[in-house]
């Protein structure tokens, strides 16, 4: 059952998708979106009986040559479900985004195989089938970005699909070198065979996991292999970018948290860098996203930088090793969070996005004041990641913070200096403050303000899927945050088994110590929002009061690495050429000595028989060669060798 | 009996020397006289390699001219011959019903097939070969055979193309045969192929280092035909000849019989135990890695499409070649597996180019906006082989790379692991010469010309059927490609 069950969750969206394509094409639109409905509905069914039937494993040897297994559980189950369920989601909003026409069979045939390539990213038993899913994922989410096809998209596209395809091979530069060093890449033998690494080994396994970090991290977006994120967002269709931001990004921490679980576990510097990446990613995303008058890429930047505060999860339990129970906790329940709020918040942005055409603020400025679902859905949402006390966000975020403070109370403990530590708090605190002012920005933008261009009021702004959607999405937002004893915790405790947490203690979330945080955070996104957004970065005497601040001169892609590649390739060209010029440069010499010139004009006959050579006569060709040179040059030798002799 | 093996050479080559003086002048005929002999050599050779399988090597082994007690003509088939004549006789008749519409419009089609069915023998006969002395022979025949198909179109690029092509290979063939002389002297008294190398040891012993020289000279003179950096250039300018020939003589039999023969000279003439860590390991597996980053890096530069897939060829064949010279059984292995996986997807590659070209006349990347809606089956088809190339693992491509890959590592030779970045280099090459064709195909820039784009349909059924067959046939390879690997390691190992 369990194998059948695992088997179905990754190849029926694989074969879903085939199989209406043509549906499409043959001019049964009406049949083919209710499949699209219909079709996550049944994956997520699927994907809610593995919860029954736990465990379980398949092996397929001999597929792709060297065998794929699966198996169920923990984390991987939880990442399934929830897959499904953005899946789910983003298929409710799907046939109304598309209904103004546009060639959407291409897309949906992609956005299901997708579903299932991502099936078996998550439950992969080793990591080679989980490369060779996320490979395959890589190429069919490309599809999604460039789905619009204008300029824009394109160029996203190249920039989404360089950094996957450099990500995907440095993964299997890893895991060649993995194989190497401890013969195995199932995920369970990994510990055990680190272990028995003889020390001098251990730098290739840095140089191994650096690889597959990179892999990840980019797929992740992580910092400095974000780029993608903030461009392929804003030209990708709504339900994509839900995807794209609440899923797989996942996938990418799901490979991060693998490496550092299975084979950096407590492993001081890897800790060290993760965690410093992931600061700076938090940072980074967050200052961009205050500056982004773009909806989709404010939300963008937001994913990266809630990306960031997993990472600093990730790190945190390394530090923690024995007693790492909110960190794993925390990373968790922010990825689990993340991606429901993701899939509000993108639905909401798709609804607008279909309403007015627009996603700059000053043209969206408004839209939202009669549409009080909308409203109170995008609030929920907004609120849930800004950390609100109350809301599902504050939950997991009070863990990781617990988890940097806890650690610091560990080093006053020995006696050791928790300066660093200290300002990841601080800078933690900081980043969390400024989410709540950049959703402030939005919220009050959308939603609060009269723009300039009255919208009237408009009876049907969204299907009643994508009603239920957001009802149901904003609805567990609010009930995981209120009641996070009852159910977070049991889904932390259930999951935390992946990351080898030890069972931890009840937190009251709600009592002083823990809400203080919060409302620290939430006074310097008031402070933020007040200072800097309302009277800098806004004009209000203008028609187009946000300004556009957004830095484009300093675009990482644009400023490094694009001139990079375009002088290396240039060099390589260059050298290319000259070392192959050697060779031209061998045959023609071998032709000079062996063949005679190219004798006059060749003149092919109109019969199927070979041509001939032209009339031209031929004049004495042996003076033109060098084997003629040759020969004289012979012939004087011998001359003066006989007059010698003689 | 006792000839069996010789027959699927010498039908072929009767054959086509039969349709150049026949000169048939019902087409129809002609074409069913064509198809015919085609699958008659391919059923003889599929029966040779069957018989062999199932009651032993030697049961078919046969002699046809012998010079001396220890020297002569003579055939065998073994493993690895096995797989290269595998490929060849499961391809030729597919790619023969594809060339059979396609040279309608080239003209000159009974001198076009006269010297295509022999160049099926003497394909064979490289495959099949026991010995240097055949498989040298063989060599310099399909040199000669496969000039009048490259110079198809006698135009003066044609012609071009046909005399650098011979200059090129007959010079690398010269080389080759020093290597072989060596062979001769410093061997164990005959030359038959066998694994582990024919060197005498007592007679090596203090010519090492003439020996590695000799062995460069001949692994360069070989790897001509397989286009080794920087004797490539005949490979990319020969994509002016039609296109059946570009795809299954310039994607599979002749280059693929370059590497072929390379592989006899390092695992059954020299011997990887001789070769390994010595400074001509060096020389040899640099060249590959150039080779491999070169070629890729060209295509990437390059918007004629056969000469983009050309580059490609070049880039892959040294895939190969790199594998081979890891100099171990499962570099082997993996050349073997990669010959395999790239016969068939290229192959089906450059069909797409010339079905693109037999419809719309348009040869370069950049006129072929929006291909994609005029052309399903066609870039269908190219899409799923591309991917397969780029080697998006369920495809072909990434099992003969990641055997390539974990081969190299394997031999922990430190060049290697620089061999591994290529191959990463290359793969991100591939990806992006590879998909800037599709975007352009599926997601048209600027304005189309909608009235030409509506004059060029889908290919004709007699085009289709092998293309889309040829696809599924690297598709469903690559699928259950465990019984296939599982072959090519006993192959790798010397058990076959």
């Amino acid at each position: 059952m369990q194998q059948g069950l695992l088997l179905y969750l990754i190849f029926f969206p694989l074969a879903a998708g085939l199989a209406i394509f043509p549906l499409g094409k043959l001019g049964s639109p009406k049949l083919r979106d209710l499949c699209v409905q219909a079709l996550p509905l049944a994956e997520l069914l699927g994907a809610l009986l593995l919860l029954w039937f736990q465990g379980g494993s398949v092996q397929l040897p001999g597929v792709c040559g060297f065998g794929l297994s699966f198996t169920a559980g923990s984390l991987r189950t939880l990442l399934a479900v929830l897959a499904a369920v953005l899946w789910a989601g983003t298929g409710q909003l799907c046939p109304t985004y598309f209904s103004h026409g546009g060639d959407c069979s291409r897309f949906y045939l992609f956005w299901l195989m997708t579903l299932g390539t991502l099936m078996g990213v998550f439950l992969a038993a080793d990591l080679f089938t989980l490369f060779v899913f996320f490979e395959m994922m890589s190429f069919t989410s490309y599809v999604w970005v460039v789905q619009e096809g204008t300029p824009g998209a394109l160029r996203a596209g190249e920039t989404y699909l360089a950094v996957a395809v450099i990500g995907g091979m440095s993964i299997l530069a890893g895991l060649l070198l993995l194989q190497q060093l401890l013969g195995t890449l199932t995920l369970d033998q990994l510990s055990q065979a680190v272990s028995a690494l003889p020390a001098e080994q251990r730098p290739w396994l840095y140089a191994a996991g650096g690889c597959c970090l990179v892999g990840f991290g980019a797929k992740a977006g992580m910092f400095p292999l974000h780029i993608w994120l903030p461009k392929a967002h804003p030209v990708a269709p709504a339900p994509a970018s839900a995807l794209l931001s609440g899923i797989l990004t996942k996938s990418g921490i799901f490979g991060v948290l693998i490496v550092s679980r299975y084979l950096f576990w407590a492993d001081l510097p890897w800790n060290q860098v993760i965690l410093g990446l992931g600061v700076i990613t938090m940072v980074l995303g967050a200052v961009l996203a205050v500056f982004s008058i773009d909806l989709k890429r404010t939300l963008a930047c937001s994913s990266m930088s809630q990306i960031g505060f997993i990472l600093i999860g990730v790190a945190m339990q390394g530090y923690l090793y024995g007693e790492n129970a909110l960190a794993a906790w925390g990373t968790v329940l922010h990825m689990m969070n993340h991606a429901l709020i993701k899939l509000v918040l993108f639905v909401a942005a798709g609804v607008i996005y279909m309403g007015t055409h627009a996603l700059d603020l000053n043209d969206i400025r408004g839209w939202g004041r009669n549409k009080p679902w909308l409203k109170v859905t995008f609030f929920l949402g907004a609120a849930s990641i800004a950390g609100v006390p109350g809301f599902s966000g504050y939950v997991s975020k009070t863990l990781l913070h617990e988890s940097i403070v806890e650690y610091i109370h560990m080093l006053h403990h020995v006696g050791a200096s928790a300066a660093p530590f200290q300002a990841v708090e601080w800078l933690f605190l900081f980043s969390g403050g400024l989410t709540a002012a950049y959703m402030t920005k939005l919220f009050v933008a959308v939603f609060l303000e009269r723009g300039t261009q009255e919208f009237p009021p408009v009876k049907s702004y969204m299907s009643r899927g994508t009603q239920i959607v957001l009802a149901c999405g904003g609805g567990a937002l609010l009930l995981l945050g209120l009641m996070p004893n009852l159910t977070m915790e049991s889904i932390a405790q259930w999951a935390g088994g992946f990351l080898g947490a030890d069972h931890g203690h009840a937190v009251h979330y709600f009592a002083w110590v823990n809400l203080k945080g919060a409302c620290i955070s939430l006074a310097i996104g008031a402070a933020v929002y007040l200072i800097v957004i309302r009277s800098c970065l806004r004009n209000p005497a203008s028609k187009r009061p946000y300004l556009n601040l957004w830095p484009e001169k300093l675009d990482l892609e644009e400023l490094v690495y694009r001139p990079f590649l375009q002088k290396l390739s240039f060099i390589g060209a260059l050298c290319g050429r000259l070392l192959a010029s050697v060779g031209e440069v061998f045959v023609l010499i071998g032709e000079k000595i062996l063949f005679t010139r190219a004798p006059a004009r060749f003149q092919p006959k109109k019969d199927e028989n070979f041509g001939s050579y032209g009339k031209k006569a031929r004049r004495f060709l042996v003076e033109e060669t060098f084997s003629f040179d040759l020969i004289l040059a012979g012939i004087g030798l011998m001359a003066l060798l006989l007059y010698i002799l003689l | 009996m006792h000839y069996f093996l010789f027959l699927p050479i010498l039908v072929p080559v009767l054959l086509g020397l039969g349709l150049l003086i026949a000169q048939f002048q019902d087409r129809r005929v002609r074409s069913f006289y064509i198809m015919a002999s085609v699958l008659l050599t391919s059923v003889l050779s599929f029966l040779c390699i069957f018989l062999s399988w199932s009651q032993g090597m030697e049961s078919l082994a046969c002699t046809l001219v012998r010079f001396s007690p220890h020297y002569s003509i003579s055939l065998r088939i073994d493993g690895a011959s096995m797989v290269y004549g595998g490929i060849v006789s499961f391809l030729w008749p597919l790619v023969t019903l594809y060339a059979l519409d396609y040279m309608s419009h080239e003209g000159h089609e009974t001198r076009f097939f006269g010297f295509w069915l022999m160049a099926y023998g003497v394909v064979v006969g490289i495959a099949y070969s026991e010995d240097f002395l055949t498989l040298y022979l063989f060599y310099e025949l399909l040199t000669l055979s496969t000039l009048p198909l490259v110079m198809h179109a006698m135009d003066e690029k044609a012609q071009y193309a046909g005399r650098k092509y011979v200059v090129y290979s007959l010079s690398g063939a010269s080389f080759a045969f020093i290597g072989i002389v060596f062979l001769v002297n410093y061997g164990i008294g005959h030359l038959n192929f066998t694994y582990g190398g024919l060197l005498d040891p007592t007679r090596t012993a203090g010519q090492e280092h003439t020996l590695l020289l000799v062995f460069v000279a001949a692994f360069f003179g070989f790897g001509v035909k397989a286009a080794i950096f920087p004797f490539h250039g005949w490979l990319p300018d020969a994509s002016v000849a039609p296109t059946p020939v570009s795809a299954l003589l310039h994607a599979v039999a002749v280059v693929k019989a370059g590497a072929f023969a390379v592989m006899r000279l390092i695992y059954f003439g020299f011997g990887a135990d001789f070769l390994r860590g010595t400074w001509a390991q060096t020389v040899v597996m640099w060249a590959t890695i150039i080779t491999i980053v070169y070629g890729s890096a060209r295509a990437l530069r390059t918007p004629h499409l056969k000469r983009r897939l050309a580059f490609s060829t070049v880039s892959n064949l040294s895939y190969i070649l790199f594998s081979l010279t890891v100099m171990t059984s499962g570099g082997l292995v993996g050349g073997l597996t990669h010959m395999v996986f790239h016969a068939f997807l290229k192959i089906t590659m450059f069909c797409c180019a010339g079905a693109i070209i037999h419809r719309s006349g348009r040869e370069y990347v950049y006129q072929m906006e929006d291909f994609g809606r005029v052309m399903p089956v066609v870039f269908g088809v190219f899409t799923v082989v591309s991917f397969g190339l780029i080697g998006v693992p369920p495809l072909g491509g990434f099992a003969g790379k990641w055997m390539i890959a974990s081969a190299a590592v394997a031999s922990e030779n430190p060049l290697a692991y620089c061999g591994i970045g290529a191959l990463i280099l290359s793969t991100l090459l591939t990806a992006l010469y590879l998909i800037t064709i599709l975007a352009r195909v599926y997601f048209p820039i600027g304005k189309l010309d909608q009235e030409a784009l509506s004059q060029i349909s889908d290919l004709s059924l007699a085009m289709r059927v092998p293309l889309v067959l040829l696809a599924a046939a690297g598709v469903i390879l690559a699928l259950c490609s465990n019984p296939i690997i599982s072959f090519l390691q006993l192959v790798g190992q010397g058990q076959i």
